[in-house]
């Protein structure tokens, strides 16, 4: 399968779960309506960083799966008003893996995936 | 120029927002992501007394008081070109912190709920895997006793279960994912908090920390632990799960019960990672561990284990019974049992593959296992 992003081997791991059933998902965007920009994974934005994340987490795309974790989010500095971004994904969009505190996930998106066309992208 | 180092990550969103630290002589700091300088990730740290940094890792106090609610004024920046990886070089900061554009807003808790239960609670405060064990030996009932014997042999057999637990669950994830883990120390734990009311309960921690996500390999672990006591109360069906988990795994789980019904208790026990949002519980009573043994015990070959060799025959000795073979993982020695193949007409120097069960005697007291590994076919390369 072809990633959005180059994957390293063995990624994305075997825990992460095929998104086979639609997943409401949040992510926080800069700009409101969001733009491709927003979803860029951090080696994207960065592509000469050191990550203390593993290569495959960094080449992931962080969201919630909670709204309220979205909303603590917002509270802290770097990412003080940023826009709280709902997508509905749909079956065959790629993995997600629980990666964090109750609600973090990543999501490795499938390159023949618009995200911004078909993941009925809302900010709330 | 002081320096600190990254121990571990509290929020996590495409990258460490907010996360703890430590200098070279053992302070403790917390650093909170702030705009960026000249492209470069960029961090808000203070000092913080442990026992605020404990509150707010338990999710008891919010990061604004966290940071702005300390005995000392200071503050500082941090710039991180090399990722943290590479100490961040702290920068004094001028004026009063909580005049500061940096500071977070008021509200930011690492959990949305106060966590009641004991291991989740602990859980939390360490950031790290916690397991609560609680057992009720007969020296229990009156006050929180227990004898010496029963809390080495509970803790030896609940560590080695955990072991095999573990390296079950590896080897069911693909060889790249295995690779990918680091593994050292992975399923070892530390008694932490020794004490606490009611039947003798003895809190654990995970030996390593978490990954910066919070995650520890350990879970692995205890949720193949979980599996083998989902079912107690059905022996039937617990025989299943035991089957599907013949070998070291079924092996230590069984000498465990065993350990259980000799010593007149049953066993609860608690774990929890700093991530979860509520702890998972199982037990088994001294009622349940009972017919279940009996009707294991009548499964052959329950726990051992199949392991295959491949290499040049070292030593054979036809009367005892007895082989050596250099694999390119190592030298293996082993023995023939009663009504095994023969030795005879195996030539030393010459190549082999020798399929083996390996079986584990638990050695009481010592705290470690005699593994035999036993020939059960052999034929030339």
């Amino acid at each position: 399968m072809n990633y959005l992003e180059p994957l390293p081997e063995g990624c994305p791991p075997d825990e992460a779960t095929e998104i086979s059933v639609p997943w409401e998902v949040f992510r926080l965007v800069r700009t409101n309506p969001p733009s491709r920009d927003d979803f860029r994974s951090q080696r994207a934005e960065k592509p000469d960083a050191v990550f203390r994340v593993s290569e495959c987490q960094a080449r992931g795309l962080s969201v919630f799966t909670e709204r309220s974790d979205s909303e603590r989010a917002l509270k802290l500095p770097r990412l003080r008003g940023r826009v709280i971004c709902r997508l509905r994904l749909k079956s065959g969009v790629g993995r997600i893996q629980q990666t964090g505190p109750p609600s973090h996930h990543t999501w490795w998106p499938l390159a023949a995936y618009d995200i911004l066309a078909d993941s009925g992208v809302e900010t709330v | 120029m002081n320096t600190i180092r990254h121990t571990a990550t509290l929020f996590y969103y495409d990258g460490p927002q907010v996360f703890e630290a430590r200098d070279e002589i053992g302070g403790h700091y917390v650093a909170v992501m702030v705009e960026p300088q000249g492209g470069l990730d960029r961090y808000l740290v203070a000092g913080i007394a442990p026992e605020r940094l404990r509150q707010f890792r338990a999710g008891l106090l919010d990061l604004r008081s966290l940071l702005t609610e300390r005995a000392v004024a200071d503050w500082f920046l941090a710039l991180a070109p090399a990722g943290l990886n590479v100490p961040p070089e702290l920068q004094m900061a001028d004026g009063s912190l909580a005049d500061s554009p940096f500071l977070p807003d008021a509200g930011f808790v690492l959990h949305d709920r106060v966590a009641e239960d004991l291991a989740l609670r602990e859980a939390r405060a360490r950031n790290n895997l916690v397991l609560e064990l609680a057992v009720e030996p007969p020296e229990a009932v009156e006050e929180h006793r227990i004898r010496v014997g029963t809390l080495v042999g509970l803790l030896n057999h609940v560590q080695m279960l955990v072991k095999h637990a573990y390296g079950a669950a590896l080897r069911d994830l693909a060889l790249s994912t295995r690779r990918a883990i680091d593994r050292s120390n992975a399923h070892l734990l530390d008694v932490v908090i020794p004490a606490t009311g009611g039947s003798f309960r003895v809190v654990l921690e995970a030996a390593k920390s978490p990954d910066l996500l919070g995650q520890n390999e350990l879970a692995r672990a205890l949720e193949r632990v979980d599996a083998l006591f989902d079912k107690v109360a059905n022996p039937e069906l617990a025989a299943d799960v035991l089957r599907a988990n013949r070998g070291h795994l079924a092996g230590a789980y069984l000498r465990l019960l065993r350990f259980l019904i000799q010593h007149k208790t049953g066993l609860r026990y608690s774990w929890a990672g700093p991530t979860f949002a509520t702890q998972r519980n199982r037990s088994i009573s001294e009622g349940e561990a009972a017919p279940l043994v009996s009707l294991l015990s009548g499964v052959s070959n329950l726990s051992s284990e199949s392991v295959y060799l491949e290499g040049t025959l070292e030593e054979a000795d036809v009367t005892k019974r007895t082989w050596r073979i250099a694999t390119a993982d190592g030298k293996y020695s082993g023995e023939v049992k009663q009504g095994g193949p023969s030795l005879e007409g195996l030539k030393l120097g010459d190549a082999y593959k020798f399929s083996c069960i390996e079986e584990i005697e638990a050695q009481e007291g010592a705290g470690r296992e005699q593994r035999t590994l036993y020939l059960i076919e052999h034929r030339p390369v």
